[in-house]
């Protein structure tokens, strides 16, 4: 009987160790739910964070998206400037090849002038402008009218091809047909390609008088019609031709009367000698 | 491109001269090195006697014409690999072709242009 207190006491004292251990089982427990609960707080926090950017980060886009407006500006300023040059550089070449076409225009020029005031035999500055109006211009079937200064009539001095060579292309009278007004009037005539007719009538004038006329009939079939370098070309050559013609007409007459003076001081020598014998 | 011969056949005065002046602008061609020639005789003459890079010649020339120049070319001088180019008024007509099959190398219609010429010749000198 005397053992059972103590075994009593036995009993209460690990009755108290199982409580106690409860107790720090409950404590521990606590201190779980506590850390599970501040790391769910967290959980819910780095998603959080997660989900919207943070402030660095929006700055770093706002930068971003200022700066890429920014490029858009250069990139399409870029783009103007680079029509705009492109631009440039079409007229350039367009220009470029204007200047070569006046290049070619006052080379032709140059040689047909040239040619024309080298020699003052009036048949070789005829054959010469037969040859510019050919080689230079183009022309296929052409005639070269001269005022003859007793009639006041054109009269062909040379041609080439068939309808200038015609009979009734031998004379023209100023103010009759288009080649006549064209005479009459002073003033070039340029026809388009599917015109009836001559395709350019162009007067040789020395300032206002007209001494000539070109007509071209027609163009060499692979030149498809006259540009207007060519018409400036035409009307050029019409003034050179013009004095070249007179130029040729006048030392020509010239000689003629020094000859005929010089065969009529001859002949006075001649006769004088004869009558001091 | 060093100093190129050249030979312009063409009866007519005034083309001549325009071709040599165009002729001119080509890069290593002087007036000094191009050789005139008023007709195929004259031109075989030459050919014969001198030295050329490239001949330039017009059809319709008085005496020997320039198809007639072409063919004594290519016949007796077999071995010249001269380059010929045939400027003529007519277009790409019977007589040019006749030239190209008689052994023109090219041809170049009447009115020249300049830009053309200046191609061909550089062409031609270029490969020569």
């Amino acid at each position: 009987m005397q053992q059972e207190p103590a075994e009593i006491l036995n009993l209460f004292k690990k009755s108290e160790e199982l409580v106690d251990m409860l107790r720090k089982g409950r404590a521990f427990t606590e201190e779980l739910m506590c850390e599970n609960e501040r790391l769910r707080y967290r959980v819910v926090q780095l998603e959080a964070e997660k989900l919207s950017p943070s402030e660095t980060l929006t700055k770093e886009l706002e930068r971003l998206r200022f700066e890429n407006g920014r490029m858009a500006q250069k990139l399409e300023f870029l783009d103007g400037k680079f029509q705009q040059v492109e631009a440039e550089n079409k007229d350039f070449a367009q220009r470029y090849v204007e200047v070569e076409e006046q290049n070619e225009s006052l080379a032709n020029l140059y040689v047909a002038s040239h040619r024309l005031h080298s020699t003052l035999d009036s048949s070789e500055v005829v054959e010469c402008i037969k040859e510019i109006l050919l080689n230079m211009i183009g022309s296929e079937d052409f005639g070269l009218f001269v005022v003859d200064d007793e009639t006041g009539a054109l009269v062909r001095s040379g041609y080439e091809g068939e309808t200038a060579g015609g009979p009734e292309k031998a004379n023209i009278i100023p103010g009759e047909g288009l080649e006549g007004v064209v005479a009459l009037g002073g003033e070039p005539f340029f026809g388009e390609s599917g015109d009836e007719g001559p395709r350019a009538c162009v007067p040789l004038k020395i300032k206002d008088r007209v001494v000539g006329l070109i007509v071209i009939y027609t163009l060499l079939s692979h030149k498809k019609g006259l540009s207007v370098l060519d018409h400036k070309l035409l009307e050029l050559l019409a003034g050179h031709a013009a004095s070249a013609l007179i130029s040729s007409k006048l030392y020509s007459m010239t000689d003629r009367k020094l000859r005929t003076i010089e065969g009529f001081m001859s002949l006075l020598r001649v006769t004088q000698g004869g009558g001091n014998d | 491109m060093t100093n190129k011969s050249l030979l312009v056949v063409d009866d007519s005065a005034t083309m001549r001269q325009l071709l040599c002046m165009t002729l001119t602008r080509v890069d290593g061609i002087t007036q000094a090195n191009i050789t005139e020639a008023s007709d195929g005789a004259e031109a075989l003459d030459k050919v014969r006697s001198g030295s050329f890079d490239l001949v330039l010649t017009d059809i319709r020339m008085p005496g020997m014409d320039g198809l007639e120049f072409i063919r004594q070319v290519r016949s007796e001088l077999k071995d010249l690999a001269l380059p010929i180019i045939i400027v003529s008024t007519k277009g790409a007509d019977e007589d040019v072709q006749l030239g190209m099959n008689l052994g023109a190398s090219g041809y170049l219609s009447k009115p020249i242009s300049m830009a053309r010429l200046k191609e061909l010749v550089t062409n031609f000198l270029g490969e020569h």
